[in-house]
Protein backbone atom coordinates (compact mmCIF):
# COMPACT_ATOMS: atom_id res chain seq x y z
CA UNK A 1 0.00 0.00 0.00
CA UNK A 2 2.64 2.45 -0.92
CA UNK A 3 -0.40 5.24 -0.91
CA UNK A 4 -0.27 5.28 2.94
CA UNK A 5 3.69 6.30 2.54
CA UNK A 6 2.88 9.50 0.62
CA UNK A 7 0.18 10.42 3.23
CA UNK A 8 2.39 9.59 6.24
CA UNK A 9 5.29 11.49 4.71
CA UNK A 10 2.91 14.46 3.75
CA UNK A 11 2.69 14.19 7.98
CA UNK A 12 6.48 14.53 8.10
CA UNK A 13 7.38 10.71 9.14
CA UNK A 14 9.14 9.59 6.35
CA UNK A 15 8.27 5.95 4.93
CA UNK A 16 9.19 3.25 3.01
CA UNK A 17 7.19 0.95 1.70
CA UNK A 18 7.52 -2.82 0.30
CA UNK A 19 5.94 -3.75 -2.43
CA UNK A 20 4.64 -6.73 -3.98
CA UNK A 21 3.16 -5.43 -7.13
CA UNK A 22 5.60 -3.37 -8.82
CA UNK A 23 3.15 -2.00 -11.47
CA UNK A 24 1.11 -1.01 -8.81
CA UNK A 25 4.09 0.77 -6.99
CA UNK A 26 5.69 2.43 -10.52
CA UNK A 27 2.03 4.07 -10.63
CA UNK A 28 1.66 5.16 -7.24
CA UNK A 29 5.23 6.26 -7.11
CA UNK A 30 5.88 6.38 -2.76
CA UNK A 31 8.59 8.23 -1.66
CA UNK A 32 10.48 5.13 -1.10
CA UNK A 33 9.85 1.53 -2.07
CA UNK A 34 10.98 -1.89 -1.72
CA UNK A 35 10.29 -4.38 -4.42
CA UNK A 36 10.22 -8.42 -3.64
CA UNK A 37 9.60 -11.33 -5.55
CA UNK A 38 7.84 -12.83 -3.45
CA UNK A 39 4.08 -14.58 -3.75
CA UNK A 40 1.30 -12.22 -2.44
CA UNK A 41 0.51 -12.51 1.77
CA UNK A 42 4.64 -13.02 1.98
CA UNK A 43 6.38 -9.70 2.02
CA UNK A 44 8.97 -10.64 4.08
CA UNK A 45 9.58 -13.82 2.30
CA UNK A 46 9.67 -17.34 3.60
CA UNK A 47 8.06 -18.38 7.22
CA UNK A 48 10.81 -19.54 10.02
CA UNK A 49 13.54 -17.81 8.63
CA UNK A 50 14.67 -14.61 10.54
CA UNK A 51 17.41 -14.15 9.15
CA UNK A 52 15.88 -14.41 5.23
CA UNK A 53 13.68 -11.87 6.55
CA UNK A 54 16.12 -9.28 8.19
CA UNK A 55 17.54 -9.01 5.48
CA UNK A 56 14.40 -7.50 3.34
CA UNK A 57 13.40 -5.80 5.98
CA UNK A 58 17.23 -4.48 6.71
CA UNK A 59 17.55 -3.91 2.99
CA UNK A 60 13.81 -1.48 3.17
CA UNK A 61 14.97 0.39 6.29
CA UNK A 62 18.38 1.30 4.22
CA UNK A 63 16.14 3.33 1.70
CA UNK A 64 16.07 5.82 4.09
CA UNK A 65 19.64 6.71 4.49
CA UNK A 66 19.62 7.35 1.04
CA UNK A 67 19.22 11.04 -0.30
CA UNK A 68 18.60 10.14 -3.99
CA UNK A 69 14.89 10.55 -3.76
CA UNK A 70 11.82 10.96 -4.70
CA UNK A 71 10.84 8.40 -6.03
CA UNK A 72 13.08 5.66 -4.69
CA UNK A 73 12.07 2.09 -5.89
CA UNK A 74 14.67 -1.10 -5.43
CA UNK A 75 14.18 -4.47 -6.15
CA UNK A 76 15.16 -7.07 -3.32
CA UNK A 77 17.48 -10.08 -5.21
CA UNK A 78 16.93 -12.84 -3.25
CA UNK A 79 13.87 -15.60 -3.72
CA UNK A 80 11.82 -17.22 -1.27
CA UNK A 81 13.50 -20.43 -0.57
CA UNK A 82 9.78 -21.96 0.59
CA UNK A 83 8.03 -21.30 -2.99
CA UNK A 84 9.58 -24.21 -3.68
CA UNK A 85 8.00 -27.85 -2.65
CA UNK A 86 9.04 -30.59 0.04
CA UNK A 87 8.86 -33.72 -1.39
CA UNK A 88 8.93 -34.71 2.16
CA UNK A 89 5.72 -33.52 3.25
CA UNK A 90 2.96 -35.59 3.79
CA UNK A 91 -0.58 -34.03 3.66
CA UNK A 92 -3.26 -35.24 7.65
CA UNK A 93 -5.39 -37.12 5.06
CA UNK A 94 -5.36 -39.32 1.95
CA UNK A 95 -6.58 -36.87 -0.36
CA UNK A 96 -10.17 -38.12 -0.97
CA UNK A 97 -12.90 -37.68 -3.36
CA UNK A 98 -13.33 -33.40 -4.13
CA UNK A 99 -16.29 -33.88 -5.46
CA UNK A 100 -20.33 -34.61 -5.30
CA UNK A 101 -23.63 -32.62 -4.82
CA UNK A 102 -23.69 -30.34 -1.82
CA UNK A 103 -25.68 -32.70 0.17
CA UNK A 104 -22.99 -35.03 0.43
CA UNK A 105 -20.21 -32.69 0.87
CA UNK A 106 -21.87 -31.01 3.58
CA UNK A 107 -22.26 -34.91 5.26
CA UNK A 108 -18.75 -35.29 5.05
CA UNK A 109 -17.31 -32.16 6.24
CA UNK A 110 -17.65 -32.48 10.06
CA UNK A 111 -16.56 -35.82 10.49
CA UNK A 112 -13.32 -34.42 8.17
CA UNK A 113 -12.90 -31.65 10.51
CA UNK A 114 -13.21 -34.00 13.45
CA UNK A 115 -10.45 -35.88 10.99
CA UNK A 116 -8.30 -33.40 11.74
CA UNK A 117 -8.51 -32.88 15.50
CA UNK A 118 -4.99 -34.77 16.10
CA UNK A 119 -3.48 -32.56 13.20
CA UNK A 120 -4.49 -29.84 14.25
CA UNK A 121 -3.18 -30.13 18.15
CA UNK A 122 0.11 -31.28 16.26
CA UNK A 123 -0.03 -27.41 15.07
CA UNK A 124 -0.88 -25.94 17.86
CA UNK A 125 1.73 -27.96 19.89
CA UNK A 126 4.52 -26.87 17.77
CA UNK A 127 3.68 -23.67 17.41
CA UNK A 128 1.81 -22.37 20.35
CA UNK A 129 -1.34 -20.63 19.03
CA UNK A 130 -3.54 -20.55 16.28
CA UNK A 131 -5.03 -18.43 13.59
CA UNK A 132 -8.22 -19.26 13.69
CA UNK A 133 -10.94 -16.65 15.34
CA UNK A 134 -12.63 -14.51 13.17
CA UNK A 135 -16.05 -16.34 13.30
CA UNK A 136 -15.84 -17.32 16.72
CA UNK A 137 -16.52 -20.56 15.99
CA UNK A 138 -14.82 -23.54 16.96
CA UNK A 139 -13.74 -25.61 14.30
CA UNK A 140 -16.71 -28.16 14.79
CA UNK A 141 -18.82 -25.06 14.92
CA UNK A 142 -18.35 -23.75 11.80
CA UNK A 143 -18.49 -26.75 10.48
CA UNK A 144 -21.73 -27.27 11.15
CA UNK A 145 -22.45 -23.99 9.89
CA UNK A 146 -21.14 -24.30 6.37
CA UNK A 147 -22.69 -27.69 6.41
CA UNK A 148 -26.18 -25.66 6.91
CA UNK A 149 -25.60 -23.63 4.10
CA UNK A 150 -24.48 -26.48 1.65
CA UNK A 151 -27.37 -28.33 2.54
CA UNK A 152 -29.45 -24.56 1.55
CA UNK A 153 -30.43 -23.96 4.98
CA UNK A 154 -29.11 -20.33 5.12
CA UNK A 155 -29.08 -20.54 8.45
CA UNK A 156 -29.17 -17.37 10.96
CA UNK A 157 -26.17 -16.02 12.29
CA UNK A 158 -25.99 -16.86 16.37
CA UNK A 159 -23.44 -13.50 16.42
CA UNK A 160 -25.07 -9.99 17.19
CA UNK A 161 -23.82 -7.55 15.15
CA UNK A 162 -22.70 -10.37 12.26
CA UNK A 163 -25.05 -10.83 9.25
CA UNK A 164 -25.45 -14.98 8.68
CA UNK A 165 -23.34 -14.03 4.89
CA UNK A 166 -20.40 -12.33 6.81
CA UNK A 167 -20.43 -14.51 9.45
CA UNK A 168 -20.51 -17.25 6.51
CA UNK A 169 -17.52 -15.28 5.02
CA UNK A 170 -15.53 -15.73 8.70
CA UNK A 171 -16.69 -19.10 8.63
CA UNK A 172 -15.01 -20.00 5.73
CA UNK A 173 -11.25 -18.01 6.80
CA UNK A 174 -11.73 -20.15 10.15
CA UNK A 175 -12.43 -23.34 7.84
CA UNK A 176 -9.70 -22.80 5.77
CA UNK A 177 -7.23 -21.84 8.45
CA UNK A 178 -8.07 -24.71 10.20
CA UNK A 179 -7.04 -27.39 7.62
CA UNK A 180 -3.48 -25.10 5.99
CA UNK A 181 -2.82 -25.72 9.80
CA UNK A 182 -3.29 -28.88 9.82
CA UNK A 183 -1.75 -29.58 7.21
CA UNK A 184 0.99 -27.78 8.43
CA UNK A 185 1.40 -29.35 11.69
CA UNK A 186 2.35 -33.09 9.90
CA UNK A 187 5.91 -31.62 9.72
CA UNK A 188 8.45 -30.85 6.71
CA UNK A 189 8.20 -27.03 5.15
CA UNK A 190 5.41 -27.21 2.20
CA UNK A 191 5.00 -24.16 -0.37
CA UNK A 192 1.40 -22.56 -0.01
CA UNK A 193 1.23 -24.42 -3.71
CA UNK A 194 1.21 -27.71 -1.75
CA UNK A 195 -1.08 -27.29 0.66
CA UNK A 196 -3.41 -25.33 -1.69
CA UNK A 197 -3.42 -28.42 -3.84
CA UNK A 198 -4.24 -30.76 -1.29
CA UNK A 199 -7.34 -28.63 0.16
CA UNK A 200 -8.90 -27.41 -2.89
CA UNK A 201 -7.99 -31.14 -4.60
CA UNK A 202 -8.20 -33.58 -2.08
CA UNK A 203 -10.79 -32.53 0.87
CA UNK A 204 -14.31 -32.63 1.31
CA UNK A 205 -13.87 -28.68 2.35
CA UNK A 206 -12.26 -27.05 -0.68
CA UNK A 207 -15.35 -29.21 -2.67
CA UNK A 208 -17.37 -28.08 -0.23
CA UNK A 209 -16.44 -24.13 -0.96
CA UNK A 210 -16.31 -24.25 -4.75
CA UNK A 211 -20.29 -25.68 -4.35
CA UNK A 212 -20.65 -22.57 -2.10
CA UNK A 213 -19.68 -21.20 -4.23
CA UNK A 214 -21.96 -22.20 -7.56
CA UNK A 215 -24.75 -22.35 -5.44
CA UNK A 216 -24.96 -19.27 -4.17
CA UNK A 217 -22.99 -16.49 -6.63
CA UNK A 218 -26.43 -15.96 -8.64
CA UNK A 219 -28.35 -15.37 -5.29
CA UNK A 220 -31.03 -12.69 -5.34
CA UNK A 221 -29.37 -11.67 -1.89
CA UNK A 222 -26.97 -9.16 -2.61
CA UNK A 223 -24.49 -9.87 -0.24
CA UNK A 224 -24.62 -13.71 -0.38
CA UNK A 225 -23.88 -13.18 -3.57
CA UNK A 226 -21.11 -10.93 -2.91
CA UNK A 227 -19.38 -13.57 -0.55
CA UNK A 228 -20.32 -16.66 -2.79
CA UNK A 229 -18.05 -14.69 -5.60
CA UNK A 230 -15.35 -13.34 -3.92
CA UNK A 231 -14.91 -14.65 -0.65
CA UNK A 232 -15.03 -18.57 -0.90
CA UNK A 233 -12.33 -20.50 -3.94
CA UNK A 234 -9.26 -17.81 -4.91
CA UNK A 235 -8.95 -16.32 -7.89
CA UNK A 236 -5.96 -19.11 -9.09
CA UNK A 237 -8.43 -22.12 -8.00
CA UNK A 238 -11.72 -20.74 -9.31
CA UNK A 239 -10.81 -22.24 -12.84
CA UNK A 240 -9.84 -25.84 -11.00
CA UNK A 241 -13.13 -27.34 -9.82
CA UNK A 242 -12.86 -30.24 -7.65
CA UNK B 1 9.42 -17.20 -6.91
CA UNK B 2 5.93 -15.27 -7.38
CA UNK B 3 5.24 -12.46 -9.94
CA UNK B 4 2.46 -11.28 -11.54
CA UNK B 5 3.47 -13.44 -14.70
CA UNK B 6 2.83 -17.07 -12.06
CA UNK B 7 -1.12 -15.76 -11.51
CA UNK B 8 -4.07 -16.36 -13.64
CA UNK B 9 -4.07 -13.84 -16.01
CA UNK B 10 -7.27 -12.09 -15.01
CA UNK B 11 -6.03 -11.62 -11.75
CA UNK B 12 -2.64 -10.57 -12.92
CA UNK B 13 -4.01 -7.60 -15.31
CA UNK B 14 -6.67 -6.36 -12.48
CA UNK B 15 -3.84 -6.39 -9.89
CA UNK B 16 -1.27 -4.51 -12.57
CA UNK B 17 -4.01 -2.19 -13.72
CA UNK B 18 -5.59 -1.16 -10.80
CA UNK B 19 -5.88 2.49 -10.51
CA UNK B 20 -3.64 4.40 -8.20
CA UNK B 21 -3.89 7.72 -6.47
CA UNK B 22 -2.18 10.48 -8.84
CA UNK B 23 -0.71 12.48 -6.22
CA UNK B 24 0.31 16.17 -7.12
CA UNK B 25 2.62 16.70 -4.41
CA UNK B 26 6.51 13.83 -4.10
CA UNK B 27 6.79 14.29 -0.21
CA UNK B 28 9.91 13.55 0.97
CA UNK B 29 10.89 13.21 4.14
CA UNK B 30 14.92 12.94 5.25
CA UNK B 31 15.73 12.31 9.06
CA UNK B 32 19.06 11.04 10.96
CA UNK B 33 20.77 7.95 10.83
CA UNK B 34 19.22 4.80 10.64
CA UNK B 35 20.53 3.60 14.10
CA UNK B 36 18.81 6.50 15.82
CA UNK B 37 15.27 6.00 14.21
CA UNK B 38 12.47 4.76 16.03
CA UNK B 39 10.44 2.20 14.09
CA UNK B 40 6.97 1.61 13.43
CA UNK B 41 4.93 -0.80 11.50
CA UNK B 42 2.00 0.37 9.34
CA UNK B 43 0.88 -2.66 7.63
CA UNK B 44 -2.36 -2.88 5.32
CA UNK B 45 -3.07 -6.42 5.90
CA UNK B 46 -6.21 -6.00 7.54
CA UNK B 47 -4.43 -7.10 10.78
CA UNK B 48 -6.85 -7.35 14.10
CA UNK B 49 -6.47 -8.03 17.45
CA UNK B 50 -8.12 -11.33 18.49
CA UNK B 51 -11.80 -10.22 20.26
CA UNK B 52 -11.73 -6.95 17.99
CA UNK B 53 -14.09 -5.74 15.04
CA UNK B 54 -13.01 -7.44 12.00
CA UNK B 55 -12.16 -5.13 8.68
CA UNK B 56 -15.64 -6.09 6.84
CA UNK B 57 -15.58 -4.55 3.25
CA UNK B 58 -12.94 -1.80 1.96
CA UNK B 59 -12.90 -0.25 5.19
CA UNK B 60 -10.99 3.00 5.63
CA UNK B 61 -10.27 3.27 9.17
CA UNK B 62 -7.03 1.40 10.83
CA UNK B 63 -6.19 -0.50 13.82
CA UNK B 64 -3.67 0.26 16.49
CA UNK B 65 -1.41 -2.74 17.97
CA UNK B 66 -0.03 -2.70 21.06
CA UNK B 67 4.27 -3.48 20.55
CA UNK B 68 3.20 -6.10 23.67
CA UNK B 69 0.39 -8.19 21.33
CA UNK B 70 0.95 -11.78 20.98
CA UNK B 71 1.61 -13.94 17.59
CA UNK B 72 -1.79 -15.40 18.97
CA UNK B 73 -3.25 -12.35 19.49
CA UNK B 74 -3.32 -11.22 15.82
CA UNK B 75 -5.29 -12.21 13.20
CA UNK B 76 -5.62 -11.19 9.67
CA UNK B 77 -9.41 -9.62 8.11
CA UNK B 78 -8.30 -8.61 4.72
CA UNK B 79 -11.03 -9.23 2.45
CA UNK B 80 -9.30 -10.13 -0.05
CA UNK B 81 -8.88 -14.40 -0.49
CA UNK B 82 -6.01 -14.35 -3.35
CA UNK B 83 -2.84 -14.45 -1.27
CA UNK B 84 -1.61 -16.62 0.71
CA UNK B 85 -2.06 -16.81 4.59
CA UNK B 86 -0.36 -19.86 5.34
CA UNK B 87 3.03 -18.03 5.90
CA UNK B 88 1.40 -15.73 8.45
CA UNK B 89 -0.17 -18.47 10.30
CA UNK B 90 3.12 -20.35 10.47
CA UNK B 91 5.72 -17.00 11.34
CA UNK B 92 3.87 -13.63 11.86
CA UNK B 93 6.79 -12.00 10.71
CA UNK B 94 6.24 -12.72 7.13
CA UNK B 95 3.81 -10.18 7.37
CA UNK B 96 4.13 -7.77 10.83
CA UNK B 97 7.85 -8.44 11.59
CA UNK B 98 7.91 -7.35 15.19
CA UNK B 99 10.08 -9.21 16.43
CA UNK B 100 12.50 -8.95 13.21
CA UNK B 101 12.63 -4.78 14.14
CA UNK B 102 13.13 -6.33 17.70
CA UNK B 103 16.70 -7.99 16.52
CA UNK B 104 17.96 -4.59 14.71
CA UNK B 105 17.14 -2.55 17.45
CA UNK B 106 19.04 -5.16 19.72
CA UNK B 107 22.02 -5.26 17.90
CA UNK B 108 21.87 -1.24 17.36
CA UNK B 109 20.79 -1.57 13.73
CA UNK B 110 17.96 0.76 14.67
CA UNK B 111 17.45 2.97 17.62
CA UNK B 112 13.92 1.76 18.96
CA UNK B 113 10.81 -0.18 17.88
CA UNK B 114 7.64 2.04 18.31
CA UNK B 115 5.09 1.29 21.11
CA UNK B 116 1.88 1.23 18.89
CA UNK B 117 2.06 -0.50 15.02
CA UNK B 118 -0.80 -0.06 13.12
CA UNK B 119 -2.89 -2.03 10.03
CA UNK B 120 -5.34 -0.45 7.33
CA UNK B 121 -6.87 -2.62 5.24
CA UNK B 122 -5.32 -2.59 1.67
CA UNK B 123 -8.24 -3.00 -0.68
CA UNK B 124 -9.57 0.09 0.10
CA UNK B 125 -9.53 2.93 -1.98
CA UNK B 126 -6.24 4.70 -0.85
CA UNK B 127 -7.93 8.44 -1.12
CA UNK B 128 -10.83 7.21 1.63
CA UNK B 129 -7.80 6.58 3.92
CA UNK B 130 -5.88 10.16 4.22
CA UNK B 131 -7.62 11.38 6.74
CA UNK B 132 -6.84 8.48 8.86
CA UNK B 133 -3.69 7.80 7.58
CA UNK B 134 -3.16 11.79 9.05
CA UNK B 135 -4.64 10.58 12.28
CA UNK B 136 -1.99 7.59 12.40
CA UNK B 137 0.84 10.14 11.46
CA UNK B 138 -0.03 12.57 14.73
CA UNK B 139 -0.21 9.22 16.96
CA UNK B 140 3.30 8.04 15.34
CA UNK B 141 5.02 11.24 16.11
CA UNK B 142 3.53 11.51 19.86
CA UNK B 143 5.53 7.67 19.74
CA UNK B 144 8.40 9.62 18.50
CA UNK B 145 8.28 7.52 15.39
CA UNK B 146 10.45 9.01 12.98
CA UNK B 147 10.38 6.17 10.41
CA UNK B 148 7.98 3.50 9.02
CA UNK B 149 8.18 0.57 7.27
CA UNK B 150 4.62 -0.10 5.20
CA UNK B 151 4.17 -3.82 4.63
CA UNK B 152 1.02 -4.92 2.26
CA UNK B 153 -0.06 -8.39 1.49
Amino acid sequence: MSALGHYLEEEGIASVAISLIRPQTENTRPPRALWVPFELGRPFGPPGDAAFQKRVLLAALRLLERNDGPVLIEDSPDDDPRSRPDPAWRPPLPETEADGPPQVLAQRLEPEIASLRQAHARWRERHGYSTIGLSGFSPAEGGRYIAGWLRGEAPASPRKGYSAPLLLRFAIDDLKAYYLEAASGTGGKPSSRQLGDWFWNGTAAGAGLHALRAMYQGSDDDRLKLIAGNFTVPAARQNQPA
Amino acid sequence: MTRLSDLPADQAKRLAELECPDFATRPWVGGPPLSTRRVAIVSSAGLVRRGENPFRGRDADYRAIPSDTRPEDLLISHISINFDRTGFQEDWNVVFPLDRLRDLAREGIIGSVADTHYSFMGATDPVQMETNASEVAGRLKQDGVDAAILPPV
